[in-house]
């Protein structure tokens, strides 16, 4: 496999103005200004082949956009290096800006004014698209997520769905190898969210392109990634599969129990983990992991029991723990 | 597929022009109003300096600036200006505003030069209509003077109109483009204003202990002055050797300028930041 994207220790701070509370402080703040660095990107190693589809997790302000900008070449770094297809994204050499695509789920790039399709021209002519290409490109596209009849209405009377159907478009139109998406179903309905998905995962499946894809809905990446890069506070704290989260950080597994009996108050099992509820004749406790078939065995000899099911934990709840580790981690250091 | 990694230029700023011109008309009122409100504004000028054209002969003791010429004067600032409103200031006002909320991002993933793009993006059409009321200007003071051009006038005319508008230009990007440091430039239009204010008369006016320094400021340092006077004086009064120097100086001030603005420009996208999403 080639390697599409290698990124070395890259590293991203901005000089943030320090702004204190009321009038008087910002009378002060006039004259003389106290500034203090934040790392957004604190020195990341990341390596990515073709055709890959890795998804960017991390909690607000963890350096995910940042990370996607500065491999779009949109800002410069403070330290370290990246080459994508071979080329350094800030030089924004025009050989490198033909190949990818950029789509921001929370800015819009389409003339608010015009209907999508004006917009789609400047794009074949500043792309240099032939026309041919462009007409089969637009029109299957078109086709696949279902949006004739929008062509010509003014972006601006678009629902977010909608614009955000019409914004995967505009990216896509040169046939980028590779795009990066920030946070693409953003606001959008389950519907519409479901659709983007079904898109992106078909799109990439038959291109065999390389994608990006900053989200905060488990949903969109459960449904896309196979890879995963945990970031937080601008470092890489996991870089894997999906799977491997919850055998790395998933410790423990979800047990419900529901008891034969109509009963009022079910024993309690508080002896073999936390409980996490009671809703007779249902109780749902946490269990390390090891002791799960002992457990089992146990509650099933000692009671009368109707059902009983194991599960892994959501994957929201390890991912909010990787993130409340990476914070301690952070703290400590 | 790619049959040139050339950028098409020409094709790009077509498209601009056509695009725009469809927004405009979607809104066709505030295009007619926008239209009628500029030029009255330039009537208005008109209306004013006629009147002080009732009290004086000249403006300035033997400058030579008369009724009839100040009025060539006048039709330049009027060209140069609806040149100014309908292709630059927009897009000026823009690329701060793109600055601000950091949707500059997609103007530099663009295969194409940076500078091009936010420079030829909008078009104000409505604006454009004053430079044919300039021109119509033009011509009634011509008549009103008896005086015909010479082609090599009218050639020197259009191309030094093109060289004021390059400074005019020049100086407005540079003062966009200082919105990437200050975070954003709502002065940009007030600026804008105070500063061609000046470029707005005769050099001749800009003498004694008031007049002077500011013709120099102006001149060498914000070099707004030549943008109409020269192209002006061409006009007005005809090929004159004393007026050279000051033609030459602006061949080279304009491409200065270009140069200059572009070199800042280049240098502050790298110190560009992007607003947070």
């Amino acid at each position: 496999m080639t390697l599409t994207i290698d990124v070395q220790n890259l590293t991203k701070t901005y000089r943030v103005h320090q702004k204190k509370e009321g009038l008087k402080a910002a009378l002060i703040g006039l004259g003389k200004r106290t500034y203090h660095e934040v790392p957004a990107v604190q020195g990341i190693d990341l390596q990515v082949h073709q055709g890959e589809f890795v998804a960017f997790l991390g909690p607000n302000g963890a350096g995910k956009t940042t990370t996607l900008k500065l491999l779009s070449g949109v800002i410069n770094p403070t330290a370290g290096h990246a080459t994508v297809l071979g080329h350094i994204p800030w030089k924004r050499e025009n050989a490198y800006r033909r190949r990818f695509a950029l789509v921001m789920g929370q800015k819009n790039q389409l003339w608010w004014d015009l209907p999508a399709q004006e917009s789609f021209r400047l794009h074949q002519k500043i792309y240099r698209i032939e026309t041919e290409q462009f007409d089969r490109s637009l029109n299957e596209l078109i086709d696949v997520l279902d949006v004739s009849k929008l062509l010509k209405q003014p972006v601006r009377e678009l629902s977010l769905g909608e614009r955000m159907k019409m914004e995967l478009i505009a990216a896509l139109l040169h046939s980028p190898d590779i795009l990066f998406l920030d946070e693409p179903t953003i606001g959008l309905d389950v519907v519409a969210q479901h659709n983007i998905q079904q898109f992106l995962r078909h799109y990439q499946q038959t291109r065999k392109i390389t994608v990006l894809l900053t989200s905060h809905y488990m949903k969109d990446i459960t449904a896309l990634c196979k890879r995963v890069v945990i970031i937080a506070k601008g470092r890489i704290h996991y870089d894997g599969s999906l799977k491997g989260i919850t055998d790395q950080f998933g410790g423990y597994k979800i047990l419900t129990v529901q008891f034969a009996d109509d009963i009022e108050s079910p024993p309690d099992l508080s002896k073999y983990g936390t409980v996490q509820s009671i809703q007779p004749p249902q109780v749902t406790i946490q269990v390390p992991r090891a002791e799960v078939a002992s457990v089992l065995s146990h509650v099933l000899n000692q009671h009368d029991i109707a059902d009983v099911s194991v599960e892994d934990p959501p994957l929201e709840n390890m991912i909010a723990e990787v993130f409340s580790l990476a914070a301690e981690e952070e703290n400590a250091s | 597929m790619r049959t040139s990694s050339h950028p098409p230029y020409l094709d790009v700023l077509l498209t601009f022009a056509r695009n725009n011109l469809v927004r405009e008309m979607t809104f066709r009122m505030n295009f007619i109003a926008h239209g009628v409100a500029v030029t009255f504004w330039m009537g208005l000028q008109l209306f004013f300096y006629n009147l002080i054209y009732q009290h004086r002969d000249e403006i300035g003791p033997g400058s030579g600036w008369t009724r009839e010429r100040y009025f060539v004067f006048l039709a330049t600032v009027m060209m140069v200006n609806s040149l100014m409103q309908t292709f630059f200031v927009p897009n000026m006002k823009l690329f701060s505003e793109l600055i601000r909320k950091g949707n500059l991002d997609f103007a530099l993933l663009k295969p194409i030069d940076t500078q091009f793009l936010i420079t030829f993006a909008r078009m104000d059409w409505s604006a454009l209509g004053n430079f044919f009321f300039g021109i119509g200007v033009l011509i009634y003071a011509l008549i009103k003077m008896d005086y015909v051009p010479s082609v090599l006038q009218c050639v020197l005319y259009a191309i030094y109109i093109l060289l004021g508008v390059a400074i005019f230009y020049s100086v407005v990007l540079a003062m966009a483009t200082s919105s990437i440091w200050m975070g954003r430039n709502q002065s940009l239009d007030q600026f804008w204003f105070y500063i061609t204010t000046f470029a707005r008369y005769p050099l001749e006016i800009y003498t004694g202990s008031l007049g002077t320094p500011i013709r120099y400021v102006f001149t060498f340092i914000i070099p707004v002055l030549v943008v109409v006077n020269v192209p002006a004086r061409i006009m007005a009064m005809g090929l004159r050797e004393d007026h050279w120097p000051l033609a030459c100086y602006t061949v080279c001030i304009s491409l200065i300028s270009l140069f200059l603005s572009r070199k800042l420009f280049n240098f502050a996208l790298r110190q560009y930041r992007s607003a947070s999403s």
